[in-house]
Order: structure tokens, then C-alpha cells, then sequence
């Protein structure tokens, strides 16, 4: 490829254009674009001549590939017949030797000589490498074609004369002193010999494969090195520019005020001048006036004053000197600083030094401190020094007690398999900085190794995802001036979901025994008026939320309840309407039990609609599974492992587990537990 | 025994396959489609048996009813023969649509000239699951039945009369009390003659008074909109209430707007095929 683009280089002489630029695809499919499609030319060697068949559309490429290739197959017909070849890598060598010798005598016949020759090239080449065997042969064969093949075939190998000979001929003839071989190991060697060179062939084929792709990364970099330099003088340049500007107006300006002065000068003068010349010319006037024949006594009396006019006036000073030159004074520009804008031309500006970011939460321990700082994206730096100095020892003025450690809030937190909730109270008057959480995992009460990364926040945050049945260790960490203070404390189990009963929710005849986890109905008084509703309690529906499920993913858990119960259990969103029923509106779903004299009657409810379904075995325990991922809550008859039913509903929000009663009796939940095997088949 | 296969249609990466085979205890040539999902390529499958009802062959079921997606999803094999003995030459068998031809009810026949051939409860309960055995990857362990009207009460009272045999059955609008509706009077009068005990041993309703254990999970589905039912042809409710009072577990459904087409069944096909995966594949 080098020698080709040689080659153009010469070609191109003939056109005062100076370098034009060729597309680099050797070895590459013939579609390729070119390099800078903004020249003119659009292909390179367009710029040699004119045929019909060149121009500069994707679709021309190929058609004129194609005449290339059909006119390279003619070309190598050719060259082989001249040659007396066969399909010998020697025609690649060859052919360049001709297309060189060719070319510059045919600089206006048809330029896509040059590209067959690269054609030409690149098909042999293909033929070389899928054909090294045969053509390693043929060339050997090539050798046995010798004078003496007429006779009988050649058996031994003389190693003196490189021919192969008879056994016959070394014992009696020409090469009886000569050193002979084996005619199969002349045979091996030589192809040994071949294929070595082939390999080292193969290995210049590669590297001027890589050189030729280099360039190309070579051309993008002066574009871009162009780009960049260009960039830059035309900034200086500019500001050179202005400045000059910037001078030149203000000296002409001044230029323009010294004129404006000096013509009002003068006119100033011109304009007395004129009204002296009006009192004279009037004087005269008057005087000639005066002067003819008159009455001496009005001669007299106008006279005098007159003459005193003329005695004032005369004694006027008339200034008949210029009040200013017509000259201007020379003023000289000042060109220092310009000066100095081109010298700067080639200095580099200092980078400008990096801004370093506040010190992150936690970002540093007692040994380590993390620091972060931005760059300029304009400048180019070398390396940083970064520097530290330790701040005094002492005691700083202010006394601030180290923070006590925070109250983690065991009821309101929540978790499940997904992960966990954990609130806490800071138990601190002033503010905190930062907490930071770690989770390990317990293992025989001592400490594990830690699972997690820690979250640093004062928000709460759900905690990342973590193992399933795994026991958490919450294991906490304050820093303030150093001082840290470390507290394991035992959190919850992640095996299942967990969630409380929200009595803030219940209805007044709805209580919450003492495990936390039993619902009961008291007797249904008479009087609805007695009863104390909570703010955000349900008023209607004898009802409980639980707390809210904001995991992803699957959730289960399980209810109890007596045969002849009567209760509705399912889930809702927080807002669901507390005057209303479960199961009666958009916000709620849930499956309801109730008996009437005939039979058990089961509903599943949603926007007070249910399927009309028929369920021979009452289930005792219910096994309730919500499934975020796949928007359906399903119920199951746990004790005969028995799907009821399921809704399939596309949850929009998170939300609760709710549980209602009927009337008076108990409802057992129980949660944070597994599911059971024959559940998770369906 | 030899069986020559009919055709062969690859879908959802299994195959839907038709053969033809000589029936020993119908003592004619028998069809049956087989769905081989792809698992089948890998090893033995739970093979579940589908019924059909009045009028219908080997084909209507794996035409019409969209099973072969879960089918494949749960690695299923889905066997579902034909619903009566064919070209038998029995003088009547062709007169009508809901007796002889097409309509087998799955019993095996005591009475003249039927007993010969139409031995359907045999055949499904013994002979096809050999001849699947034989000669499909089939794990004969692990069996269930599912159908449709016809096919569906046939499926009730093989499970019922076959405890242990099916890990679980289904069905689509059965005919749940066949000496109760004009149907079931129809054939039983047919295939069995005038004894009604004779008839009883066929009802599903009757059957499961007497079903010894629980270890049933059946599966209902009845559109609500089926004229069948409204005709009294099906009677759910008794079988029902027989199931409540014998303790056996049965979800009931009735769905509403629909009718006794195939279209209702490829509606809830999907439910049926997991229902009966989680008992086969546990």
C-alpha cells in the first residue's frame, strides 16, 4: 500500500493540484467511503482524467468494481499468457512492476488503471494465501520443467548443479563429483524453504497492513492537530484583531474631537470677524450718509456721536490672529500591548487550578481521608500534587459532645426478602451530619462478615437488596470528630414479609390483640354514635390496614380463621375509602366469606364485583400471595394446597394487606414466613 | 402395536402429532393426537389426557383450543384420542350426533350391537395409556385427565373411579349427572340397558358418594351463557353439592358471557394446563 500510494503521489505530478487523497481499501470491501469527502475531487484519482464511468455515488463504486474486476481478469489473462505462468504469486510482483512501468506514460488514458492494479493485488493475494500449497507445488514444478524432462523422470537431487537429476547421471555423467540427495528430501527442504518465506511474506503483508491502518489513524491526527492549531490563532488572532480595532477608533475619535474643536474656533472667529465687518461697513455708511450735504448744525449733531463711535471702535482690538493652527498634533499608538498579544501566540495558559469539592459524608476514617476535585476540561495537565497539612490538635473552643447513638423504630420498620425498611429516631438535639448503615450477617451471635456496602443518608432509604434468610445484624456508625461508636443490635429476619397491623386504621369494634398479629370483633353495639372513629380509621367496614408492602417482588403470608368465620382479607392501597367496604371500590381486592343457610358463599371482590365461583372445602387457612412482578394476588386453601382463585390486576401503587370481620369472632395472621412448596409451583 | 403416524406439525417448539393405530378393545383403527412438547426431546414427560365431547375427533381439540403454548411452557405431553369407535358398520350408530358415532360417553357397553366395539372407558383407561407408553416418552407415573362436556364427565368418572390413578382432573362444562339429564338417559339407555345401577357406575355425581379419599383437586369451568346448561344437560349444581358433602375439593367457576364453544375453552385452557402442572410436576 505504501508503494501505491507512491504511485498516486507520481501520477499526481501531472496535476499542479499538489496531494490528493485516496481511499485506503486494500484489503477492505469496495464500498468503502473515502477519507475527506470534502474534496473536490471526491476520488482521489478522479483528478487524472475523465471517463464516463467516474463518479462519485455508492452505486458507481460498485459498477466500476465490477469493471475493474472483470477488467483485472482480463488483465491477469494477459500477464499470464505473456509470462508463460500459471497462477504464480510472481504475477503479483510482476503486475506492480508493470502497472509502474506503465502508468506514468498513461496519465490521461482511464485512471482506474492504478485501482486494478490494487485490485489486481488484492485478488492474487487472496489467491496466494488459499493457494500457498499449490502454488509452493506448482513452483517446484515449475523447476522440474527442465531441458531434460524428455527423458526418463528425474529421481535424485543434485545439490551443486539445484537440479534434479537421474541416479544414472551422477554415477556416469556430468555431476559425479557433485553432492546429491534424496529427491524427496530436496523436495522437503525446498518447501520448507518456500514456506518460511511465504511466512515472512505473510508477516510483511501484516505489517504493512497495520503501517497502512496507521496512517490512516496518522491522517485523522493532523486533521485534528490542524483543527486545534487553526482553532487557536484564529482566537489570537482575533484578539490581536480587536485590539488594533479598538485603538484605531479611539485615536480616530480623538482625532474627530480635536477637529470639531478647532473648526468651532474658527468659526467663533469668523463670526466676529463678520459682525466687526458689519459695524464697520454700517459706520461707513453712516458716516457717508452723514457727509452729504447737510445743515452744519444737524451735521454737528450727528457727528459727534458718530465720531465716537468710530474713536470706540478703532480703539477695538481687532484680534486677527488664528485662535488655532490647522495643524494636528501627532498622535502615536501605542502598539506595546499588541505586541505582546502576537508574542503570546504560542504560550499555553497555565491550567487553571482544580476546584476541590466539599469533603463528602464519610469519605474519610482515621487513617484515610477522601479528597475530590473537578478539572477543566480545557486544560491539559500533566499530573496533581496534592498536599495536606494537619490541623492543630487542640481542643477547638466549642465543646460538642459525640451524638448518641440513634433509636431504631422496631415497629415501624419492614422487610421481606427484597430487603428491608429501617427507621430509626436520631436521639440527638442538634442535628446529625450522617448516619451510616452496615449490615452483616449473624452468625453465632458474633459478628459476620458484611454484606453490604453502607448507605449514607439521613433520609430514609430502603435498604439495597439483600439475602433471603439471612438474620440482619444492624450494626450502626457515627463519625464526628473521630469518634466512633459501634453497637450491634439485632434487627429482624429476612426470611418472608413482614408488616404490622396500623391501628390507626381500625375500626372502633376492631382491636389488635396483644401479639400484635390477632384482629377481633367485639359484639356489634347498637348504637354507632358510641363508637370513638379514628381520624384514619374505617367507620363502616369493621377493618384493619396493615403497613404498607414497598418491596418489589413476591410477598406472602397466611390467615386463620374458624369455619364459620365471616371476614373479608386481602389487599389496598393507602387511600382506599375508609367509609367504605373492602373489596366495594377500585383501591381494594379481597376474598369474602360469608354463610348462609344453604352453603358457604365465597366472593372475590374487586370495584364490587366478583366472579361467581363455588368452593366445596371451607379453607381454614388461607395463604395469601401478592405478586408485584407479575400484578396478581392469589389465594390459596392451605391445608389441600388449593388455588382459589387469583386477581390479576396491574398494581399501581404499593400496597397494604387489609383484613375485615364480619362479625364477632378472631382472624390469626401470621407473616415473615416462607411460602410453601406446593404454592410457589403455580 | 404398530403405529403409523399421520402427521407431524411443529409448533411452539414441539410437535403436534396425529396417529393411527389398530384398537383392541374397539377392534377398529383408532386416531389420537399427541402434542410432544420440547422437553420430550430430553427425557420423560407427565402426560395429560384430554377428552372431547359429542360430534368431536382427534382434531377438534388440537385445532381449536390454544393449548399447546402452556402446554410446552410446562413440558406436557397431550394425549387426545378420538370420541368413539369409527367405521364400525353398526346399523344406527351414524343417526344421531349425541349417540354412536362421535359419542362414545366413555363407557364400555353391555348392550347389543354395541359391545363389541364401544369399550371407550377400556380404552382410555388401560389400552392408550399402554400404547403411549410403549412408544412415547411418557412418564407413566404421572397422569392426568381433563375434557369437555362429554369429555369432561368422561374425565370425572375415570378420576373417580380410578383413585390414585390421575394426580388431577378438570373440566370444562361436564356433563356432572348423566342419569339425571336427557343426554346420559339417552346413552346409558343405549350402551347399558335398563339397570340403573349399571348407569350409576358411570355418574360422576353418584360416584363421588362413594370416593374413598380426598386427594382430589378437581377444577370447574362452566360459562354461564351455555345453552346446554340452561337446558339441564349439565346439572353442576348436584355435583356440587355431592362434593361438599363428601368433603371432595372442587373450584367451581362460572364465567360469565360465555358459552359451550371452543372458544371458552381456549379462554381458560391456560388455567387448566397449569392447574394440572403443579400436580404433575411437583
Amino acid at each position: 500500500c505504501f508503494l501505491h500510494w507512491c504511485l498516486e503521489l507520481a501520477l499526481s505530478r501531472s496535476t499542479p493540484e499538489g496531494l490528493t487523497f485516496y481511499h485506503m481499501d486494500l484489503y477492505e470491501s469496495k464500498g468503502r467511503l473515502e477519507i475527506f469527502p470534502e474534496e473536490p475531487a471526491g476520488r482521489g484519482d478522479g483528478a487524472l482524467g475523465e471517463t464516463s464511468e467516474e463518479s462519485t455515488g455508492p452505486g458507481e463504486d460498485f459498477r466500476s468494481s465490477d469493471q475493474s474486476a472483470y477488467d483485472l481478469e482480463k488483465e491477469v489473462d494477459e500477464l499470464t499468457k505473456l509470462y508463460g505462468l500459471d497462477e504464480d504469486k510472481e504475477i503479483d510482483q510482476e503486475l506492480l512492476g508493470v502497472a509502474e512501468q506503465e502508468l506514468p506514460g498513461k496519465d490521461s488514458q482511464d485512471e482506474s488503471q492504478p485501482l486494478h492494479s490494487a485490485r489486481a493485488y488484492d485478488e492474487l493475494h487472496n489467491h496466494a494465501s488459499s493457494k500457498e500449497e499449490l502454488r509452493s507445488d506448482d513452483r517446484q514444478d515449475e523447476q522440474n520443467i527442465q531441458p531434460n524432462s524428455e527423458e526418463e523422470a528425474a529421481d535424485i537431487y543434485c545439490a551443486t548443479c539445484k537440479i534434479p537429476i537421474r541416479a544414472f547421471d551422477k554415477l556416469f555423467g556430468d555431476h559425479k563429483d557433485h553432492e546429491v540427495t534424496q529427491l524427496a528430501n530436496a523436495v522437503e527442504s525446498a518447501k520448507e524453504e518456500i514456506q518460511k518465506n511465504m511466512c515472512k511474506l505473510e508477516e510483511q503483508v501484516t505489517e504493512m497492513e497495520n503501517f497502512a491502518s496507521h496512517l490512516e489513524e496518522i491522517f485523522i491526527t493532523v486533521e485534528e492537530n490542524f483543527g486545534r492549531q487553526e482553532q487557536n490563532f484564529e482566537m489570537h488572532y482575533n484578539e490581536v484583531m480587536q485590539t488594533l480595532t479598538q485603538r484605531y477608533e479611539e485615536k480616530v475619535e480623538g482625532l474627530g474631537e480635536e477637529k470639531k474643536q478647532k473648526l468651532e474656533a474658527l468659526y467663533g472667529q469668523l463670526v466676529s470677524c463678520g459682525e466687526n465687518l458689519d459695524t464697520c461697513k454700517e459706520l461707513m455708511e453712516t458716516i457717508q450718509e452723514l457727509c452729504k450735504d447737510k445743515e452744519k448744525a444737524d451735521f454737528i449733531k450727528a457727528a459727534i456721536p458718530v465720531v465716537d463711535r468710530l474713536g470706540e471702535f478703532l480703539k477695538k482690538d481687532m484680534d486677527l490672529e488664528l485662535s488655532t493652527l490647522p495643524d494636528f498634533e501627532d498622535r502615536v499608538i501605542d502598539f506595546s500591548d499588541v505586541q505582546q498579544l502576537m508574542d503570546s501566540i504560542n504560550t499555553i495558559a497555565a491550567p487553571s487550578a482544580p476546584v476541590i469539592n466539599p469533603q463528602a459524608p464519610n469519605s474519610a476514617t482515621g487513617t484515610s481521608v477522601r479528597v475530590c476535585w473537578g478539572l477543566f476540561s480545557d486544560d491539559t495537565v500533566e499530573f496533581y500534587q496534592l498536599y495536606y497539612k494537619q490541623v492543630s490538635d487542640d481542643t477547638p473552643s466549642e465543646e460538642q459532645a459525640a451524638p448518641s447513638p440513634p433509636i431504631i423504630k422496631r415497629k415501624e420498620s419492614r422487610s421481606c426478602e427484597n430487603g428491608a425498611l429501617v427507621c430509626w429516631e436520631s436521639g440527638n438535639m442538634n442535628p446529625v451530619d450522617s448516619y451510616t448503615v452496615e449490615l452483616s450477617k449473624l452468625t453465632n451471635g458474633e459478628n459476620g462478615d458484611i454484606i453490604t456496602d453502607s448507605l449514607i443518608n439521613p433520609n430514609l432509604d430502603p435498604a439495597p437488596a439483600l439475602q433471603p434468610s439471612v438474620s440482619l445484624c444492624l450494626h450502626y456508625l457515627m463519625q464526628f470528630l473521630g469518634a466512633e461508636t459501634n453497637k450491634l443490635q439485632p434487627f429482624c429476619s429476612l426470611v418472608g414479609t413482614y408488616f404490622y397491623l396500623n391501628e390507626d386504621t381500625a375500626h372502633p369494634l376492631l382491636s389488635v390483640l396483644e401479639d400484635g398479629l390477632t384482629i377481633a370483633c367485639s359484639e356489634i353495639e347498637n348504637l354507632e354514635c358510641d363508637l370513638s372513629f379514628r381520624d384514619n380509621g374505617f367507620t363502616r367496614c369493621i377493618a384493619i390496614l396493615g403497613s404498607m408492602i414497598p418491596f418489589q417482588g413476591k410477598h406472602y403470608w397466611e390467615v386463620e380463621v374458624d369455619e364459620n368465620m365471616e371476614y373479608r382479607v386481602g389487599v389496598a392501597f393507602e387511600n382506599t375509602h375508609r367509609h367504605g367496604y373492602l373489596g366495594a371500590n377500585s383501591s381494594s381486592w379481597c376474598m369474602r366469606h360469608i354463610v348462609t343457610p344453604a352453603r358457604h358463599k365465597y366472593e372475590f371482590l374487586h370495584s364490587g364485583t366478583t366472579p361467581d365461583i363455588r368452593i366445596t372445602i371451607p379453607p381454614k387457612r388461607i395463604g395469601i400471595l401478592l405478586d408485584y412482578d407479575n400484578w396478581k394476588l392469589s389465594f390459596f386453601n392451605l391445608d389441600i394446597a388449593q388455588h382459589l382463585y387469583t386477581f390479576n390486576s396491574h398494581f399501581q401503587h404499593y400496597v397494604h394487606p387489609c383484613f375485615a370481620l364480619e362479625k364477632p369472632g378472631l382472624l390469626r395472621i401470621r407473616n415473615g414466613i416462607a411460602m410453601p412448596t406446593s404454592i410457589t409451583l403455580l | 402395536m404398530a403405529l403409523k403416524q399421520i402427521s407431524s406439525n411443529k409448533c411452539f417448539e414441539g410437535f403436534q402429532k396425529v396417529f393411527e393405530h389398530d384398537s383392541i378393545e374397539l377392534k377398529c383403527k383408532m386416531r389420537f393426537g399427541i402434542y410432544l412438547p420440547p422437553k420430550a426431546e430430553i427425557g420423560k414427560c407427565p402426560v395429560l389426557y384430554w377428552l372431547s365431547g359429542l360430534t368431536c375427533t382427534e382434531q377438534n381439540f388440537i385445532t381449536k383450543s390454544g393449548f399447546h403454548q402452556a402446554a410446552a411452557e410446562h413440558g406436557l405431553i397431550v394425549v387426545a384420542p378420538d370420541t368413539s369407535p369409527r367405521g364400525c358398520n353398526i346399523e344406527g350408530e351414524d343417526e344421531s350426533w349425541d349417540f354412536g358415532t362421535g359419542a362414545g360417553f366413555y363407557v364400555d357397553a353391555t348392550e347389543e350391537p354395541w359391545k363389541t366395539n364401544y369399550r371407550m372407558y377400556s380404552y382410555i383407561k388401560d389400552e392408550l395409556p399402554k400404547l403411549i407408553k410403549a412408544n412415547f416418552p411418557a412418564d407413566s407415573e404421572r397422569m392426568s385427565i381433563f375434557g369437555h362436556s362429554m369429555g369432561g364427565h368422561g374425565a370425572l368418572i375415570l378420576a373417580l373411579k380410578n383413585p390414585g390413578k390421575y394426580k388431577s382432573v378438570s373440566a370444562f362444562a361436564p356433563i356432572c349427572n348423566p342419569v339425571q339429564c336427557p343426554w346420559g338417559k339417552k346413552a346409558f339407555g343405549g350402551y347399558l340397558g335398563s339397570d340403573l345401577t349399571k348407569w350409576e357406575a358411570y355418574d360422576a355425581t353418584h360416584l363421588v358418594k362413594s370416593y374413598p379419599d380426598s386427594h382430589l383437586d378437581i377444577l370447574i369451568d362452566q360459562g354461564k351463557d351455555d345453552q346446554f346448561l340452561s337446558a339441564g344437560q349439565l346439572l353442576p349444581d348436584n355435583f356440587i353439592a355431592a362434593c361438599t358433602e363428601r368433603k371432595i375439593p372442587v373450584v367451581f367457576r362460572l364465567q360469565q358471557g360465555y358459552d359451550h364453544s371452543y372458544f371458552f375453552i381456549a379462554t381458560f385452557v391456560n388455567d387448566h394446563i397449569r392447574h394440572h402442572a403443579k400436580y404433575l410436576n411437583a
